[in-house]
């Protein structure tokens, strides 16, 4: 039902196909404004956004090299040189962390990717194809039965401590929850009319999968995977701080508190400032949901919030 | 000959006071040494790090029981003050010209814990199960059989002539503990801890605490005046101990410093250095402790090219390692025994170390024909010097243009890796004990048949060591060991990085305390 | 509601089947085992396979998975050779704590979480709502152990207000316990009230706008009378599926927690047993932790039910 409608010529009457696409494109205006309007995701979206940034130009904002060894200037306080410290080896915390950003956004990023693909494609099948409905239900349930990130911690450690081993032990902690909130909304979705109609025109099972069902169930995956990716980075602090995240020297947020713990009396710089960071962070990405979420579903207020 | 370190210089006479009476500034006026009371009774809290894997003094190897085991348990001959074996249990040893006789006399009156007289009946059965479950039971292959030739007597029948054998019959690595006939039979972990130490055992809440409790009917060694090592004249003056097992270096810290706890077994340098000058903290330096080592791996490239391996040996900057994996408390040594003890080779390799050299290196891989191979540093999480070391070396060696990466996996996985051909390159590890058991313990992990740290043996080596366990005098084994050392720095297999210490810290009311391989609570006691 | 709970139950069954299924393949990918730390750092690979044998680490592991199904039908959990103890008697020793542990914080969390939503929902639209829901988010925020950690120095350390860590039994010292457990307990809370403020205002929210609470009020209720008699009871409904939510994320954060203020509970039993490769331990360990939040669940889905009649004819 999408025509690509030509322009129309001045000052002469729409078609119907331009008529729907026009009012598509000023109900997606409209739907921006609303959003960037919202404080709470305004908000939010500027921290990620700085928080972006830092990443991709770490290697120009970064004073030294992450691994950088000052032998002279071990547990330094913060001063002129290194503006957030020095940690035990004499690394210079400030790098550090805006490397750290980098690996922990990176993750968080892939956490939600593989979520949102395998969680849909999971819920999808469950809700569309009965006989797995009941199979595919019963693991997840089985998954969600490990409390928190307990099974992200056991499968992050069987598998070795790794950047990948950590993506792929969240993903597996995060997908049951995921899929079943895609499966709810195909549910509600797949017993709409306009389904109906398609299916009596005689539309395809794909085209109704993924022209309609998932582009109307669409909101609440994507208010779910704002948090996921909220949660990751908390997890990948925790598994790091277990010993069982990304390996030294590269730093994460997570490791950088894991070394400096030790020395928490004597050199708070290295525990303190991550944390901090990883909190901004955080809350960014919660802020950011909790806009998504009212703009996009204010009737799921009372659902979840920030589940970690 | 004593090693240099502050344990070494305690001399067995009158009352052994040690350095923490001289480094406590209490804010009563200052006793003048030797006219301390000794105080009866009181609660002792220890800290350590981890649960003792089993509190079996004979099954495991682990310094986490042995800080235990080895206030519970004694052993029939052990290591002195300055490491050379005493007599502890037994009264002593009469070793036949050919050296295929032992005979053990055994000290009358000892009782174990459950009030019983240890006979040679105990000890047999504790040295048959030694062969069973001990962690190093190959100590005993060369004794053939055991024979009770009296009712304190007791003879080993050895298969050869092993000059060497007294000296790794006292090591503590796991050591020969003597424990009740009774317990003789049963499985590794599964006795009833019933020794004949100073101190019983009483519980253990895995993740929590062991406690100990002094045992008043404890048969003291008089033949002392004092404490001496593993042995010596011990008098338990606390009630009881409790070991408290926390994770977290911080959590210790912050618990000492509140006054829940009594005793660190480890202080992070950077705390100690700030509770220096605190009236309520005494520190307690153990140096040195152990050495800092890095095993190349001979079996997979590039580290199979010697070239290669004298590339790293030049590139590396000890003293940059050493300062940051010991935090400070280090002391650069290029030998493979500590300066100062009996086998100390003198200077020979010292024109390898510590050198930094990187021209040198680089114009050595060239030789080697390296080609940016990755060489893979495998370290673990559960030992900070390991961890640390790996990444100054990896720093090191990648300024000088070798492709390291690190993979650091726990200690179970590093165990697991290091027994494979391949997959390391190169692995860090802090060696504790066998420098103190002497050189035949030292070399006997870099060389057949056990599988040599480095992996692939080498027959010259191998064939030194033979000449080192086979020596009939000190001066043959001497000579022996200083060809040795030779030979590893010219195969630069294994390298020395230095050595390091340990730093422990108390409260300023725990007096009589002398740092030593293991923790003593014996001589110790609370002044109120 | 029998024919509720009991149905719940039997859906339990296969979910804990699911849960033995993934611990066997989280042992399956653990490299190596337990015979490392028995055996030492020295050990030559006859002496490795030696140990092996005699624990039988050797056999395929559908022949240990079936062995373990086997014993488990009779109660028997297994032993740990590390712990020198029967997995069972390891377990039910840590299980107060962390138990106590996690409820302590739950109550904490909900208490705080609850009067923190009111506040916010009383005072709709004020700087007070705005600064209440910050405080939340930002609670939400915070990873839990980096505040422990900063909480043992202050509280400590600094202030010597509390202990460092340890732990003594409720049955031994009732205030030592409460001392021990105040602040990782508080610590756990502060990060998940978050969720229950942010569910109570707006529930809250929802109810005070009906209209029998308007009703009530022109009748001349008590203010305070209207919001608790009447605003909280129907709130709790919502309210109780977070508790539910919560209870997970605290029992795991325990784990992480216990290993901070160096509490033996069963959080810092299973990371231990994991860096050992107490086979046992692992297994045993996650199937009752598992156990312990699916009975959570059936209690919250029961309080839930008898909150709300039309649940119990749900699937």
């Amino acid at each position: 039902m999408t025509a690509r409608a030509d322009p129309p010529a001045a000052g002469a009457p729409l078609s119907l196909a331009q008529e729907v696409a026009r009012a598509r494109r000023r109900r997606r205006r409209a739907f921006l404004r609303r959003l960037f309007g919202h404080p709470s995701f305004l908000i939010g979206f500027v921290i990620l956004v700085l928080f972006a940034l830092t990443a991709l130009l770490a290697d120009w904002l970064a004073p030294y090299g992450p691994t950088r060894i000052h032998f002279r200037a071990i547990l330094a306080p913060p001063s002129a040189d290194h503006w957030l410290g020095t940690d035990g080896f004499g690394r210079d915390v400030l790098s550090r962390i805006i490397y750290g950003t980098r690996v922990s956004l990176r993750i968080g990023l892939f956490v939600v990717l593989f979520t949102g693909i395998i969680g849909t494609i999971l819920g999808t099948l469950a809700s569309y194809v009965r006989w797995l409905d009941a199979l595919i239900m019963r693991g997840l349930d089985g998954l969600m039965a490990f409390p928190g990130v307990l099974l992200a911690i056991a499968l992050a450690a069987a598998l070795g401590p790794s950047e990948m081993n950590a993506i792929i032990a969240l993903t597996v902690t995060f997908t049951p929850r995921t899929a079943r909130i895609v499966r709810a909304s195909v549910i509600v979705v797949q017993q709409m009319q306009y389904i109906e109609a398609a299916r009596a025109v005689g539309a395809g099972h794909g085209r109704i999968v993924f022209r309609y069902i998932l582009a109307n169930s669409l909101s609440p995956l994507i208010v779910q995977l704002t948090f996921v990716f909220a949660v990751s980075i908390i997890a990948e602090a925790i598994l790091s701080f277990l010993g069982v995240g990304p390996p030294p020297p590269a730093p994460s947020l997570g490791n950088i508190i894991a070394d400096g713990r030790t020395y928490i009396q004597e050199a708070w710089w290295i525990t303190v400032f991550p944390g901090v960071v990883i909190a901004v962070a955080v809350l960014g990405l919660n802020l950011m949901g909790d806009g998504l979420r009212d703009v996009i579903d204010p009737r799921q207020r009372s659902n979840r919030g920030g589940d970690h | 000959m004593r090693p240099i370190s502050r344990q070494g210089r305690r001399a067995t006479s009158g009352r052994t006071f040690g350095i923490a009476a001289a480094l406590v500034l209490t804010a009563s006026a200052l006793v003048p040494a030797g006219a301390e009371a000794q105080v009866a009774g009181g609660e002792l809290v220890f800290v350590q790090s981890s649960n003792p894997p089993s509190l079996d003094g004979m099954a495991t190897s682990s310094q986490a029981s042995r800080n235990i085991t080895m206030n519970i348990y004694e052993t029939l001959y052990g290591l002195a003050e300055d490491f050379s074996p005493i007599p502890i249990l037994a009264e002593g040893v009469e070793i036949s010209d050919d050296g295929m006789t032992y005979v053990f006399t055994l000290r009358q009156g000892v009782l174990f814990h459950n009030g019983n007289e240890m006979t040679a009946e105990d000890v047999k059965a504790s040295m048959e199960r030694y062969r069973r479950v001990g962690a190093t039971a190959n100590k005993l292959n060369p004794v053939r059989d055991i024979e009770v030739t009296g009712r304190h007597e007791v003879t080993f029948h050895m298969t050869a002539p092993t000059p060497t054998f007294l000296e790794a019959f006292s090591s503590p690595r796991a050591p020969a503990v003597i424990i009740p006939a009774e317990d003789g039979e049963t499985e590794a972990g599964r006795n009833s801890f019933v020794g004949t130490g100073p101190y019983r055992f009483v519980e253990y809440v895995p993740d929590s605490h062991v406690t100990i409790e002094r045992f008043p009917d404890y048969s003291a060694d008089t033949r002392h005046d004092g404490m001496d090592g593993f042995g010596g004249l011990k008098t338990a003056y606390l009630d009881r101990v409790v070991f408290r097992i926390i994770p977290e270096p911080g959590a210790q810290v912050a618990a000492l410093e509140a006054g829940e706890v009594h005793m660190l077994e480890q202080i992070p340098m950077p705390a100690a250095r700030r509770l220096s000058g605190s009236p309520d903290i005494v520190l307690h330096e153990n140096m040195p402790w152990a050495f800092t080592t890095f095993h190349l791996n001979l079996a997979t490239p590039p580290t199979d090219n010697v070239k290669f391996r004298e590339a790293v040996q030049v590139a590396l900057q000890m003293e940059e390692i050493m300062a940051i994996a010991s935090e400070g408390l280090y002391q650069l040594n290029h030998g493979w025994q500590y300066p100062g003890t009996t086998f100390w080779a003198g200077d020979i390799g010292l024109e390898y170390y510590n050198l930094a050299d990187t021209a040198r290196a680089q114009a050595l891989l060239a030789e080697a024909g390296y080609n940016g191979e990755p060489f893979s540093i495998l370290t673990d999480s559960n030992i900070p010097e390991h961890g640390r070391a790996a990444v100054v070396i990896a720093e090191q060696l990648r300024n000088a243009g070798i492709n390291a990466v690190i993979n650091q996996v726990d200690w179970p996985t590093a165990l697991n890796i290091r027994l494979q051909d391949s997959g390391w390159n190169g692995w860090t590890l802090q060696m504790g004990i066998e420098p103190v058991q002497g050189p035949v313990a030292m070399i006997a992990t870099l060389t057949s048949p056990a599988r040599p740290h480095f992996v692939v043996p080498d027959p010259e080596l191998d064939a030194l060591f033979q000449e080192l366990t086979s020596g009939a005098t000190v001066a043959e084994r001497q000579d022996s060991f200083n060809r040795i050392q030779t030979r590893m720095y010219e195969i630069f297999a294994s390298i020395k990085i230095g050595d390091s210490g340990l730093m422990q810290a108390g409260r300023a009311n725990v007096k009589g305390f002398v740092p030593y391989r293991y923790p003593r609570f014996h001589d110790v006691w609370i002044e109120n | 509601m029998t024919a509720f709970l009991v149905r719940r139950l039997l859906s339990a069954i296969p979910v804990l089947f699911v849960v033995t299924l993934v611990t066997f393949l989280i042992m399956w990918l653990v490299p190596g085992d337990i015979t490392a730390e028995i055996a030492g750092p020295d050990a030559t690979a006859a002496e490795l396979a030696a140990i092996r044998e005699r624990l039988g680490l050797d056999r395929p592991i559908w022949v240990r998975a079936l062995a373990w199904y086997g014993d488990l039908l009779r109660g028997d959990l297994g032993y740990s050779y590390l712990l020198n103890r029967p997995v069972v008697d390891a377990v039910i020793e840590r299980l107060p704590v962390t138990l106590s542990l996690t409820a302590l914080a739950l109550a904490l969390a909900t208490v705080m979480g609850m009067l923190l939503g009111i506040l916010a929902a009383v005072r709709h639209n004020t700087i007070l709502d705005q600064g209440a829901m910050v405080t939340a988010l930002v609670g939400l925020s915070i990873p839990d152990f980096w505040l422990g950690v900063v909480f043992i120095i202050l509280f400590g350390v600094w202030l010597g207000w509390l202990p460092t860590g340890g732990f003594v039994p409720l049955s031994e010292d009732p205030v030592g316990w409460a001392r021990t457990m105040a602040l990782p307990a508080f610590t756990l809370a502060l990060t998940q009230m978050g969720v229950i403020a942010r569910m109570t205002r707006s529930t809250m929210l929802d109810v005070l706008g009906q209209d029998y609470i308007r009703t009530a009020r022109a009748k001349g209720m008590k203010r305070h009378t209207v919001i608790f008699r009447h605003g909280l009871r129907n709130a709790m409904i919502p309210i109780i599926t977070v508790i539910g939510v919560i209870t997970g994320v605290l029992l795991s954060g325990a784990v992480v927690i216990e290993t901070v203020f160096s509490l033996p509970g069963v959080g810092r039993l299973i990371i231990g047993a994991i860096q050992r490769r107490d086979f046992p331990i692992i297994q045993g360990g996650l199937l009752v932790t598992a156990c312990v939040f699916v009975f959570v669940n059936i209690v919250v889905d029961m309080l839930y039910a008898w909150f709300d009649p039309r649940v119990r004819n749900d699937r």
